[in-house]
């Protein structure tokens, strides 16, 4: 009942954001206050399991189910989803002497729908309703991207829609083809609990070529290479708040699909799942590395790590096993807490500076103290620095592939992350310290709401480096138990 | 045997005698449609006649190629008739003598003899004609093969009569897709090939933009009228192909008697309106292409008969 | 009845391909109409040979969403466009274009005929290979064209080349799960409407392929 209720808030919280009133802070606070309230519903679910977690949760039968991993995505998404609302408060109320009250508020209501179709990815247990869901994030967030309406935000909406409706249409057919498979081998629903329970009886040909497609549908959606051109543009042009939600978690929806996936691309012989895995993944590792070193603009540079990231988790779900398994999640959930506190720290210096040119920001700790501390702590954990959560998880997938005896696989990807490491140091170093450039005013502070962002968004980032709290322990090993047969 | 004999030599005099009658109804239709009153469908005899019956000037820079021309063009499509259902539907005398490949090089050697002759002369518009005329040839080239192709691999065989049947046995063959689909691409190659619209305005006067009839323009008297029947003739025999062979074999002779055969004369003459009846209307909804998007018609006409063969060889 | 779906795959097909090769932004909705129509004559067919009344409804939806709707919005978000763009550029000449898409049908036919080995009826073997050929030329015709109506209609295309797969292979999908299918391809042709309207004003053109400023320098 607890899904429903979550899927129904921000429904609500759409409608009613499109409420006209005088001063206009009705929708944000609104959206706030539905952000919170499904934050609070997840934890509970997250971390209260019910008769043991290992079971899916009781939802509507057939329709609505969460297993742990769905509880650990949907826990990202409402914590992500929470913390961007609270800066766009601050960010957006920036914005409205140029898109007006009736923009603002359209935005809250677009935000929330965004909100509602991402979290209805990991509820929902027919296979055709979550592709549904995956394409409908997409065509919610579209006007979220093109918010500013300037020439550059309006080309990389466009972009993005193009580029993951094509996806969609070729996940579509993958998702057809499994569902035949389905059939052949005597299932009845085209639900997770029953794709995996009859997957072994599936024509292995029907799982591999499904798979394909679906891995380059929503591949493309989660940016691998070579569909990953949307990416850096989507993401850096969008507001910071919306960044954060598509870089963050909107990215880890469509890889869940994928990730949850594996039990039943586990019955293909001869690993034919797993070399695909790590082949898109190493690709794009690798790709995003070296276009790391290249980019002018830091809010792609947060894009482009994206995409390294999405590749590293593929690698390490191509790897297999416990331990992988384990890295893959512990990945997912770094990920996702890290770089929405990236793009948090990056709206603030975009906000304080007016521009996302690296050269022209310089200095920013002594601007700035808060943000540049942010943007440099944000550097540092997402590029991969101890002891920071993307450390541990990228820690754990290496040991874990070493273990597993694929050497060359885990070269390739340390020496990846390693050039992605300078790549992204390069530039935050540049950008925190140095002699202030002349580019920020002086005297412009950050308003209170994105300061508030900063600081609640810092904590699972330098928390989860150092102690992970038991239930949530648990659940991500639940959610690694998982993905295996 | 022998009334074998005479049976096909009935289908080529069919074929001399209706071919310019053809033309003009087709003519006659086309005006018709734009509210014109048009020439009488008789119109192209009347030219045949006349042009019998006036003096032949040929130039003396030409060679012996541009004196034989006319009677190659005239005489090939007669020798494709041997070959291909006119007015039976089984086999005649000299109908093992060559499948639709022989006919359709047969057609080819008149038009390469047109095309000589064109060159011949030196004329300017001559030689224009003629390249442009080898465009759409070699265009179309790919388009016939395929068909051919897909005729095969559907019947076993290319001789026509055999193929003629193939569609309709069973009946439901006739809607097979690869026949609708070669139906679709063999009726664009027609256009493409007798120089009709969009590829080529047959009734145009300028001769800068013509393509198929600025190849006769230095042919006078007799010679003219030969190159003028050959063509009535070529199209007749091309229409033969495609309804008789293509499209169904319907309302043909099926028994061996004299009067069965003279039966089948006003059928496929029925047969061919309704097609040309389709053609006008065809040709008056449509405006002439340029030059360079020929090649665009004639890549879609491939794709279609391209897609035939893929889907017959899904359905396998 | 596997003749009748064969030849109207057969057709199908060839719409895809027209609208590949299509010079007027008109000549592309109307072939889009034309393919969606028989995309719901396929799902008749097939319902009537599974029995299905579903499958009726199915082409109920296509008839009534891509057939009417998204023609009618076409109409009034593009009218502009439609009248006064008739000529739009192609990136590749249409020759060429229409080589490379006969090779991607082919391919097509390659990636499912080892499916088609194990479980196949005469209308998944007509449906499946071209449907995941309208899918692909779907996305070889947004790649090749640089304006944003015909790229609309790409995608369009894809979806309708899924569907084209998907009613032979998966009859039985629970009806809701179509009806929401359809629904969102009405909002993916909405947003994507107003979204070019928005360049429209922003930039001046559709011609989404001018725009260039986002790139890696």
């Amino acid at each position: 009942m607890e899904l429903l209720i979550i899927l129904l808030i921000p429904l609500v919280a759409a409608v009613l954001s499109l409420i006209h009133t005088k001063k206009g802070k009705f929708a944000a606070a609104m959206t706030i206050i539905a952000a919170f309230s499904v934050f609070i519903l997840s934890l509970h679910i997250a971390i209260y399991p019910h008769s043991g977690m290992a079971q899916n949760t009781p939802g509507i039968k057939g329709w609505l189910s969460c297993n742990p991993l769905s509880a650990l995505i949907l826990l990202l998404i409402s914590f992500v989803g929470l913390t961007a609302s609270i800066f766009s408060f601050g960010y957006i109320g920036d914005a409205a002497k140029k898109v007006g009250s009736g923009g603002v508020r359209r935005y809250y209501a677009r935000y929330n729908l965004f909100l509602l179709s991402m979290l209805a990815v990991p509820m929902l247990s027919q296979l055709a309703m979550v592709w549904i869901a995956v394409e409908l994030t997409t065509l919610f967030s579209v006007f979220l991207v093109s918010f500013e309406e300037t020439a550059e935000s309006l080309e990389a909406a466009w972009k993005y829609v193009i580029l993951t409706c094509m996806g969609a249409a070729f996940a579509l057919i993958g998702i057809l083809i499994l569902y035949r498979g389905l059939t052949i081998a005597g299932g009845s629903a085209f639900t997770w609990s029953e794709l995996i329970a009859v997957s072994p009886n599936i024509p292995p040909l029907f799982l591999a070529v499904a798979f394909l497609f679906i891995l380059i549908g929503f591949g493309t959606k989660a940016g691998l290479v070579p569909l990953h051109t949307w990416l850096p543009d989507a993401h850096s042009q969008a507001p910071s708040p919306v960044c954060a939600l598509l870089s963050g978690v909107e990215t880890t929806t469509a890889l869940y699909v994928i990730i949850r996936l594996l039990p039943v691309i586990k019955v293909i012989p001869n690993d034919y799942a797993s070399m695909w895995l790590m082949i898109f993944g190493l690709v794009s590792v690798g790709t995003a590395a070296f276009l790391l070193l290249q980019v002018t603009d830091y809010k792609r540079l947060f894009a482009f790590s994206t995409i390294e990231h999405m590749g590293i988790i593929l690698v390490a779900a191509g790897l297999g096993g416990q331990a992988a398994h384990l890295g893959v999640v512990y990945q997912i959930m770094a990920h996702a807490f890290t770089k929405s506190f990236c793009f948090f720290a990056a709206g603030a210096v975009l906000l304080l500076s007016g521009t996302r040119d690296i050269s022209s920001v310089k200095g920013m700790i002594r601007t700035s103290p808060l943000a540049g501390v942010c943007l440099l702590i944000g550097g540092l954990a997402i590029a991969g620095a101890p002891p920071f959560a993307v450390f541990l998880s990228e820690f754990s997938i290496i040991s874990a592939g070493l273990a597993g005896g694929h050497y060359l696989v885990i070269a390739l990807l340390a020496l990846f992350i390693v050039i992605a490491f300078c790549g992204i140091m390069y530039r935050v170093n540049k950008m925190v310290f140095g002699r202030p450039s002349g580019c920020c005013p002086q005297g412009l502070s950050l308003p209170f709401t994105c300061r508030l962002t900063l600081l609640l968004a810092i904590v699972p980032v330098i928390l989860f480096g150092l102690y992970i709290p038991g239930h949530l322990h648990n659940l991500l090993r639940l959610a690694a138990l998982s993905l295996g047969r | 045997m022998p009334e074998k004999i005479l049976f096909n030599v009935i289908q080529v005099v069919v074929v001399m005698l209706f071919s310019p009658l053809i033309k003009g109804i087709l003519d006659r239709l086309k005006e018709r449609i734009q509210s014109k009153k048009g020439p009488s469908i008789f119109q192209p005899y009347f030219d045949i006649w006349k042009l019998f019956h006036k003096d032949e000037v040929i130039s003396d820079e030409s060679s012996w190629i541009f004196r034989i021309t006319p009677y190659v063009v005239f005489i090939a499509p007669i020798f494709v008739t041997l070959l291909i259902p006119v007015l039976t539907d089984y086999p005649l005398f000299f109908a093992f003598m060559g499948d639709m490949l022989a006919g359709g090089s047969v057609l080819a050697l008149g038009g390469f003899f047109a095309t000589l002759a064109a060159i011949d002369t030196a004329n300017p518009y001559g030689p224009m004609g003629a390249s442009r005329t080898r465009m759409v040839g070699f265009l179309a080239e790919p388009v016939f093969m395929i068909v051919f192709f897909t005729v095969s691999f559907v019947a076993g065989s290319t001789i026509p009569y055999i193929v003629q049947q193939a569609w309709i046995t069973p009946f439901a063959n006739f809607f097979s897709p690869a026949h609708i689909l070669v139906i679709l691409a063999f009726v664009m190659l027609i256009i493409a090939e007798n120089g009709r619209i969009p590829v080529d305005n047959p009734s145009g006067h300028f001769e800068l933009a013509m393509i198929d009839e600025s190849k006769g323009l230095e042919y006078s008297g007799r010679g003219a009228a030969l190159m003028k029947w050959g063509g009535c003739m070529k199209f007749f025999v091309l229409l033969c192909i495609f309804l008789n062979v293509l499209v169904s074999p319907w309302g043909l002779a099926t028994g061996s008697s004299l009067w069965g055969l003279f039966c089948a004369i006003p059928l496929i003459l029925l047969k061919m309106f309704c097609f040309i009846l389709i053609l006008a209307f065809i040709e008056s909804s449509l405006s002439k292409l340029r030059l360079f998007r020929i090649t665009e018609f004639l890549g879609f006409a491939f794709v279609t008969s391209v897609v035939a063969v893929i889907i017959q060889i899904l359905e396998l | 009845m596997a003749q009748l779906n064969a030849l109207v795959g057969g057709l199908f097909i060839i719409t895809v391909f027209g609208i590949i090769s299509v010079r007027q932004m008109l000549g592309g909705i109307r072939l889009f109409v034309l393919q969606s129509i028989l995309l719901a004559i396929s799902a008749c067919i097939l319902g009537v040979v599974h029995g299905s009344i579903h499958l009726f409804v199915v082409a109920g939806i296509t008839i009534g969403a891509k057939g009417l709707l998204i023609p009618w919005l076409l109409y009034n978000m593009f009218s502009h466009e439609i009248h006064a763009r008739r000529e739009i550029t192609h990136v590749i000449n249409i020759p060429s274009s229409l080589l490379i898409a006969a090779g991607l049908t082919i391919f097509a036919y390659f990636v499912v005929h080892p499916l088609l080995g194990i479980d196949s009826t005469p209308f998944i073997k007509v449906n499946l290979p071209i449907g995941l050929a309208g899918v692909l030329l779907g996305a070889y015709a947004i790649t090749v064209r640089r304006e944003a109506l015909p790229q609309l209609i790409g995608i369009l295309t894809m979806e309708n080349g899924a569907f084209f797969a998907g009613i032979s292979i998966a009859p039985n999908m629970p009806l809701i799960s179509e009806l929401a299918a359809a629904f969102d391809v009405l909002i993916i042709a909405l947003v994507i409407g107003i979204l070019t309207r928005k360049i429209h004003k922003r930039v001046g053109t559709t011609m989404v392929g001018k725009m260039v400023s986002l790139k890696e320098k």
